[in-house]
C-alpha cells in the first residue's frame, strides 16, 4: 500500500521534475542570451564574467553550457560567490538570495559597479533588478527595469525590451 | 484564291498581317518579361518582409516568448496576398503561426504540411546564415529564412503568400497590351490603306499605259521616267521597249513603203497614197496632176555601162525627181525604169511644168559610170491632169491616160514630155 502510494506520488512529480529540469537549463541558456541585448560601459576585461551569488540551483549546468562559449566574444568565466563581499569584478550577477535585504544590498552594488542583475525572486524588477525571469507553464515571462538598466548605465536592445514587460519607473 | 485579290488589297493584308505578327510577338515577349519582373519583385518583397520579421523574431526565439513571435506575425495581416507564416524553434516544432482570415479551414492544413515539407526539405540551406529558400508557382510563392542568434541557427521564419499581385498586373498588361494592339492594328490598317498607293499607283499607271498602248497600239506614248526607285527602271524599261517596237515598225514601214535602191516610194505605198490623195482631190474638187516617166534606152545604158551604173542612172534620176518635184508632191518607182509623179492640186499646166523641170534635169544631170567616165541619160514623160470623180476607177484611168501619153513621148523621139 505505502509503496503503491509511493509510486503513485513518483509518477505525478515526474513531470513536474521533467518541467524544473526544462525550466533551469532554459534559464541557464536565457542568462547568455540576456547579454547579448545588453551593452555594457567599456571595461578593460578579457573575460566575461557571469557571478551566482548564494546558492547555485543549476549544478554544473553553466558550466557544461558555457564552456568554450563567448559573450561580446569575450570567453566566458563563471563564478559562484556566498556573500556579496565575494562578488568581485563581474558583468553580471544572477542572485538566488531568499533574503529581500541581501537583495537589495546586492543590487545597490551592481547597480553602483554596472553589473547586469539578474534573479526569478517575486518583486525582483520592481525593487531595483534589472531583468526577472520566472516560468509560468514553461513559458518563460522576463521582467525588466528599464530605469535599474539605465542607473546601472548599461542600455537594454530593443528586441529584448519588445518581448518583455517593462517597467519604465518605478511603477511597471 | 490569293492571285485573284487586288494588289492594293494584298498590299494591305501582308501590312496588316505583318503588324499583327510584330504586335504578337512583342507582347508575349512584354507580358512574359513583366511576369519575370513581378515575380521576382514580389518575392523580394517577401524577402524584405522575412528580413525585418526574423529580425524582430530573434529575441522572441531566443527566449522562446511564443506570445511576442505572434504579435509579429500577426503585424503582417496588413498585407491582404499573406496566407500563411510560421515560425518554427530550433527543435522544428511551430513557435508561433500567423493565418490570414481568408484562408479555408481546408487550405490551412494543406499550407501548414507544405511549408513544413518545404524546411525539412531545405534543412541544410537553412543552416547556413546567409540561405534562404524561395519558390514561386501558379497559386503560391513562399520565402523560408533561418533565424540566426549568436552565430548558431534558432529557428526559421517561412511567410506564404498568393501569387494574386502577379496574376493582377498580368492581368493588367494582356488588357493595356490588347487595347494597343487593337488601336495599333487600326491605325496601320488605316494608314496602310493610305499609303499602299504609293505601291500601287505607279503599277497602276504602268498598267493603263499598257492597256492604253494595246488598245490604241501608240506606241509613241511615254511614262514619265524621273523617279528614281525600281518604278522609274520599270518606266524606263516599259519607254525602251516602246521607243524598240516604234523603230522597228519605222523600219519595217520605211522597207514596206520604200523602193531599197532610191528611197522613193515604192509601187504599192505610191498606190496607197494616190488613193488617198485622190480621195482628196475629189472631196475638194481640185485637179490632180500625174506624170508617168520612163528612162530612155535603160537597157543600153546596162548594156554599155554594167548595172551598177544602171543603179547610179536610177538614183541619180530619183534625186532629179526628189529635186524638182514640190514638197507636196508623191515621187514613186513604179518598178524598172519607170517612175510616177503625182502633184497634188496639180493643174495641167502645173503638171507640165514640173515634168519639163524634171525632164531638163535629168538630160543636165553627168552621171559617173564608175571608170572616171561621165555620162547622161534622158527621160521620156507622159502627163495627165485632171479634176477626179470616182476614187477607184479614176486611179485606173489617169494612170493608164499618163502612160498613154509616156508612149506618145517616146514613139515621138523620146526624151520630152506628151499631154495625155
Amino acid at each position: 500500500m505505502f509503496l503503491g502510494l509511493l509510486g503513485l506520488a513518483l509518477l505525478l512529480q515526474a513531470p513536474w521534475a521533467w518541467a524544473g529540469d526544462e525550466e533551469r537549463k532554459l534559464e541557464a541558456v536565457f542568462i547568455g542570451r540576456f547579454a547579448s541585448y545588453i551593452e555594457w560601459p567599456a571595461k578593460p576585461r578579457e573575460r566575461f564574467v557571469i557571478t551566482l551569488l548564494d546558492d547555485n540551483p543549476f549544478g554544473t549546468l553553466l558550466d557544461d553550457l558555457y564552456r568554450d562559449k563567448r559573450i561580446h566574444n569575450k570567453p566566458i568565466e563563471l563564478r559562484y560567490a556566498t556573500r556579496l563581499d565575494q562578488v568581485g569584478e563581474t558583468d553580471a550577477l544572477f542572485i538566488t538570495l531568499a533574503s529581500s535585504a541581501a537583495r537589495a544590498a546586492a543590487i545597490d552594488h551592481a547597480q553602483r559597479n554596472g553589473i547586469l542583475t539578474i534573479s526569478e525572486a517575486k518583486g525582483f524588477a520592481e525593487s531595483g533588478g534589472i531583468i526577472q525571469l520566472d516560468f509560468v507553464e514553461q513559458k518563460a515571462r522576463i521582467k525588466i527595469n528599464h530605469a535599474a538598466a539605465l542607473k546601472s548605465g548599461l542600455r537594454i536592445g530593443a528586441p529584448l525590451l519588445s518581448i518583455a514587460t517593462v517597467l519604465r519607473g518605478d511603477r511597471p | 484564291m490569293f492571285d485573284r485579290i487586288s494588289i492594293r488589297y494584298k498590299l494591305i493584308v501582308l501590312l496588316g498581317l505583318s503588324a499583327a505578327l510584330a504586335l504578337l510577338i512583342s507582347s508575349a515577349i512584354t507580358i512574359y518579361s513583366t511576369y519575370l519582373s513581378e515575380s521576382r519583385a514580389s518575392l523580394r518583397v517577401l524577402h524584405q518582409l522575412t528580413d525585418v520579421i526574423s529580425e524582430n523574431m530573434r529575441a522572441a526565439l531566443a527566449f522562446g516568448d511564443a506570445g511576442s513571435a505572434n504579435t509579429m506575425l500577426a503585424s503582417l495581416r496588413v498585407d491582404p496576398h499573406i496566407l500563411l507564416a510560421v515560425v518554427n524553434d530550433e527543435s522544428g516544432r511551430p513557435l508561433a503561426e500567423y493565418r490570414a482570415a481568408r484562408v479555408s479551414g481546408a487550405q490551412v492544413p494543406q499550407l501548414q504540411a507544405g511549408v513544413q515539407a518545404r524546411i525539412r526539405a531545405s534543412a541544410d540551406a537553412l543552416r547556413r546564415p546567409d540561405g534562404f529558400v524561395e519558390h514561386i508557382d501558379d497559386d503560391f510563392m513562399g520565402v523560408l529564412r533561418p533565424v540566426f542568434f549568436e552565430g548558431a541557427p534558432i529557428g526559421v521564419l517561412a511567410v506564404v503568400a498568393d501569387t494574386g499581385v502577379v496574376w493582377a498586373k498580368i492581368r493588367e498588361l494582356v488588357l493595356l497590351q490588347a487595347a494597343t494592339s487593337v488601336l495599333t492594328l487600326v491605325l496601320l490598317l488605316f494608314l496602310s490603306f493610305k499609303l499602299q498607293s504609293l505601291f500601287t499607283r505607279p503599277i497602276m499607271k504602268l498598267m493603263g499605259a499598257m492597256q492604253d498602248v494595246a488598245r490604241t497600239k501608240n506606241y509613241r506614248a511615254s511614262l514619265e521616267a524621273e523617279r528614281r526607285d525600281e518604278f522609274g527602271t520599270l518606266y524606263a524599261g516599259f519607254n525602251a521597249m516602246l521607243s524598240d517596237i516604234r523603230e522597228r515598225d519605222d523600219r519595217l514601214s520605211l522597207l514596206a513603203t520604200t523602193d531599197a535602191l532610191t528611197g522613193l516610194a515604192n509601187r504599192r505605198h505610191a498606190m496607197d497614197s494616190l488613193q488617198t490623195m485622190l480621195a482628196r482631190a475629189q472631196r475638194k474638187g481640185e485637179p490632180l496632176g500625174v506624170i508617168m516617166l520612163d528612162i530612155d534606152a535603160f537597157k543600153a545604158v546596162n548594156d554599155s555601162h554594167g548595172h551598177p551604173a544602171g543603179d547610179r542612172v536610177l538614183q541619180e534620176v530619183a534625186r532629179v525627181l526628189q529635186a524638182n518635184a514640190r514638197d507636196y508632191d508623191l515621187v514613186a518607182r513604179l518598178g524598172g525604169e519607170e517612175f510616177l509623179v503625182v502633184c497634188d492640186g496639180g493643174t495641167e499646166e502645173v503638171t507640165v511644168a514640173v515634168a519639163e523641170r524634171i525632164r531638163a534635169g535629168v538630160e543636165a544631170r553627168q552621171i559617173d559610170d564608175g571608170a572616171d567616165a561621165l555620162f547622161h541619160v534622158t527621160v521620156s514623160l507622159g502627163v495627165h491632169s485632171a479634176v477626179p470623180r470616182s476614187t477607184h476607177e479614176d486611179i485606173e484611168k489617169m494612170i493608164r491616160a499618163a502612160d498613154k501619153a509616156l508612149y506618145r513621148a517616146k514613139q515621138a523621139g523620146r526624151n520630152r514630155y506628151m499631154v495625155a
